[in-house]
């Protein structure tokens, strides 16, 4: 509109120049003139009252060029209720969970770190074929699944086994799973840490990044639609958060307005990939109302800070139906995995700040002390108790069998087509024949 | 066997090129008629602007499945979809533009009768579309997604490839996305080009885990799309677009299945096994009756239905009839699943 008053200035008011000066300035858009009124060209305007008509946008008209300075310096602050010495700084934050709850917490996390270190050994040792621990990050895993209802459906990554220890997914499982024994429920058939349970609610993990973030969406919408009133989580990295999956994923969920709660967890690296390289906005958490989503960032150090983001997600996103972000800020303090070693890409003191300074079970443990409802004695039988019980499933776990090489076949399709019969058969007889030559001993008939 | 198969195929190409007398328009594939000035007064001239490759045969009259109705492709579609949502209740269609009806009119009053919690558009994003059907599919609802052309599938071919196929297998049944389909328009129409008429169904031959579907006409496409959607497995169900305006015939007004990875021969013959999916059925089905009428051979005319798993009993079966195998597709030579059929014959 002040483009088609700047016209009638400039070649009058002549109808003919005029409109012949109107199609010259209007730059052609995506929507070209189509979308010109035919009236409209013909009225002389007074442009300050007009409101802007674009279907686009809800916003008002600026005369002065301005581009919108993204703020990474003083970005999107951080949440937190405890300091790193685990006191609470306001009170009103604190949850006020009770002792029972916040011991679980605790054990949860320190199983897990338990579980992590015996397993990484395993692999050094050439037990397991390949592992990735969750050093640093327990207190996400762990704030973030306590918040939830136990049926609420999780996606993960593959950095997320305290959500499923949280849940009692019992250490023979995990095992199991890394081990490719005939006790796993995903049939030996995936890379271990890709655990799964139906029962728990917790969808197997794979490989590629991000895919399931869409899908979680996709979730969040059939629970929405069957008034389940349940929360679907979806768990990622600041790496994966880059894939254009994700991009998707928020998208779908703004629009198709879907109970679900994104939950990334910035540990500062994807493998080698400093976060300084992986994007140049502030962040996750700044995305989110790019498409509409509340969003939040939160110390994912500080474990009742992840649960209370969490909680509160949790109630508005299925009360009315739309998405959460919350961005957990954390520090990956082990490898990627036990195929790399990240001395190569960071400092050994960088990384042992982390570990000392700022650790969500020792912050915990300092609020655990401080209630009285812990104390040095008891985390000395702890350790001892958590290492006897993971030694206990290792062991077990690594006697146990493989599963039958059958099994390379069926669950491709819900039945087996005619083709993978004859490729089944067609392995049966060549181990008949060759039998010898492979490790048959360590696998089921 | 070499001499008679290359016979057929100069059949075909002669086929092609004898087509230029019988142009007949797509209609809605251009300017409304009066617009702009014929190029010349002729009336045959004007004619001999608008194409089609083959003639559409419509199969007789279904008996056993109740009443029927003339549909077109596209409507046959729209039929089976309501059916599909007034039976399941669980079912959602989504994609690009499918609540006003779709780009080919597929999903045409669905929106109404169903509600727009069910029949709903997404935003412009294929793999999102996909990554999210196969999320509605793992809680157990149906997700029937519509990628727009099948050109534009590819950015879903992770989703497709490395995830759903895989669901089932990779968790050791815990979970899977049976209950997705995904349609798509498939195939050459013409005027479409590099991005608006591939087939692209070798490139998803190759991944165990889904179904590939392609239809020839509006009967088939009902009862097929419905199993698909029925099938515990996820599916892609091609139509072709050429198809869906041009294809006319007798179509059940109620649900029924026509077999999943079931091939159907449509002519028997003795000679030579000629084998096609969706609009090439429609030439094969004229080169075997040219070549019946000019060569004296007698062909046996397949349409394989479901390219993955695929029924390698029927064909090898006719083969051993005939001692001749022609695989006829729209698709690129190289790497086409004519290569994959004519490789299993010769194992078999």
């Amino acid at each position: 509109m002040a483009v088609a008053a700047a016209a009638a200035r400039v070649w009058g008011s002549s109808r003919g120049l005029g409109r012949v000066g109107l199609l010259l300035l209007r730059r052609p858009g995506a929507r070209g003139l189509a979308r010109s009124h035919p009236q409209r060209q013909q009225q002389h305007f007074s442009s300050l009252d007009d409101k802007p008509q674009f279907p686009g946008a809800s916003a008002e008209f600026i005369d002065k060029l301005e581009f919108i300075q993204p703020n990474v310096i003083s970005g999107i602050p951080i949440y937190r209720v405890m300091d790193r010495q685990g006191q609470i700084i306001n009170p009103s934050e604190d949850p006020h969970l009770p002792q029972e709850k916040v011991l679980k917490f605790y054990k949860t996390m320190t199983l897990l770190n338990t579980m992590d270190r015996i397993l990484y050994e395993s692999q050094r040792q050439g037990r397991i074929s390949f592992y990735m621990t969750n050093y640093g990050e327990e207190g996400t895993h762990v704030g973030s699944a306590a918040a939830l209802d136990s049926t609420d459906l999780v996606f993960g990554q593959y950095r997320e086994a305290g959500v499923l220890m949280y849940r009692n997914y019992p250490l023979e499982l995990f095992m199991a799973q890394c081990y490719g024994n005939v006790s796993d429920l995903g049939k030996g058939r995936q890379m271990p840490v890709h655990y799964g349970c139906r029962e728990r609610h917790f969808v197997t993990i794979s490989s590629p990044l991000a895919t399931q973030i869409p899908q979680a969406v996709g979730a969040a919408y059939a629970a929405k639609r069957a008034n389940a009133n349940r929360v679907i989580i979806c768990y990622f990295g600041e790496g994966a958060a880059s894939e254009g999956d994700a991009h998707a994923g928020f998208n779908f969920a703004a629009t198709l307005e879907c109970p679900i709660i994104f939950f990334c967890r910035n540990n500062g690296y994807a493998i080698s990939t400093p976060t300084s390289e992986q994007y140049r906005g502030d962040g996750i958490a700044a995305r989110g109302p790019g498409y509409g989503i509340l969003s939040i960032r939160v110390d994912g150090n500080d474990v009742f800070a992840v649960y209370n983001a969490t909680k509160e997600a949790r109630r508005r996103a299925v009360a009315e139906n739309q998405p959460f972000l919350i961005e957990a800020m954390t520090y990956r303090i082990g490898h990627h995995s036990t195929s790399d070693d990240s001395s190569a890409y960071r400092s050994v003191d960088e990384v042992n700040y982390w570990d000392k300074q700022d650790h969500p079970i020792s912050r915990l443990r300092h609020y655990l002390q401080s209630c009285g409802w812990w104390d040095d004695e008891q985390e000395k039988a702890w350790r001892k108790q958590s290492r006897k019980k993971v030694m206990e499933a290792f062991e077990q776990a690594e006697r146990k069998l493989k599963p039958s090489p059958s099994l390379l076949f069926s669950d491709v399709y819900q039945e087996m087509p005619t083709q993978l019969r004859k490729q089944q058969e067609s392995l049966a007889r060549h181990l008949q024949a060759y039998g010898e030559h492979y490790p048959l001993d360590h696998f089921e008939k | 066997m070499a001499a008679t198969a290359v016979t057929v195929g100069r059949l075909l190409r002669l086929r092609a090129a004898g087509a230029e007398g019988h142009w007949r328009r797509l209609r809605g594939a251009g300017l409304p008629r009066g617009f702009l000035q014929p190029a010349s007064a002729d009336g045959d001239a004007a004619q001999r602007r608008q194409v089609a490759h083959f003639t559409f045969q419509p199969d007789p009259e279904p008996l056993e499945y109740g009443q029927t109705q003339k549909m077109n492709l596209f409507q046959a579609v729209t039929s089976a979809l309501d059916n599909s949502l007034a039976k399941d209740p669980t079912a959602v269609i989504f994609g690009e533009d499918v609540a006003f009806g779709g780009v080919f009119r597929c999903t045409v009053g669905l929106r109404d009768k169903y509600g727009k919690d069910r029949v709903f558009n997404t935003p412009l994003c294929e793999q999102g579309i996909v990554g999210f059907g196969i999320g509605i599919a793992v809680t157990g609802a149906t997700a029937i997604a519509e990628i727009q052309f099948a050109d534009y599938i590819f950015p879903a071919f992770d989703q497709i490839v490395n995830e759903a196929a895989k669901y089932r297998y990779r968790s050791g049944d815990l979970f899977n996305c049976g209950s997705l389909t995904i349609r798509s328009p498939w195939g050459c129409v013409g005027h479409g080009a590099l991005y608006h008429s591939q087939s692209p169904e070798a490139f998803f031959a190759h991944c165990p885990g889904i179904k590939v579907v392609i239809p020839r006409s509006p009967f088939q496409a009902k009862g097929l799309l419905l199993s698909c959607i029925e099938d515990k497995n996820p599916c892609i169900f091609f139509e072709p677009k050429i198809l869906y305006r041009a294809a006319v015939e007798q179509v059940p007004i109620e649900p029924y299945n026509i077999p999943l990875s079931q091939a159907e021969v449509i002519q028997e013959g003795s000679d030579v096994t000629l084998v096609a999916w969706g609009t090439q059925v429609h030439v094969v089905r004229e080169v075997a009756s040219m070549a019946h009428e000019k060569l004296g051979v007698s062909c046996e005319v397949i349409d394989l239905r479901t390219i993955i798993p695929w029924d390698v009993d029927t064909v090898c079966k006719s083969v051993i009839k005939t001692g001749r195998l022609l695989v006829s597709h729209e698709a690129p030579l190289t790497g086409g699943f004519a290569s994959e059929i004519s490789s299993t014959v010769q194992v078999e």
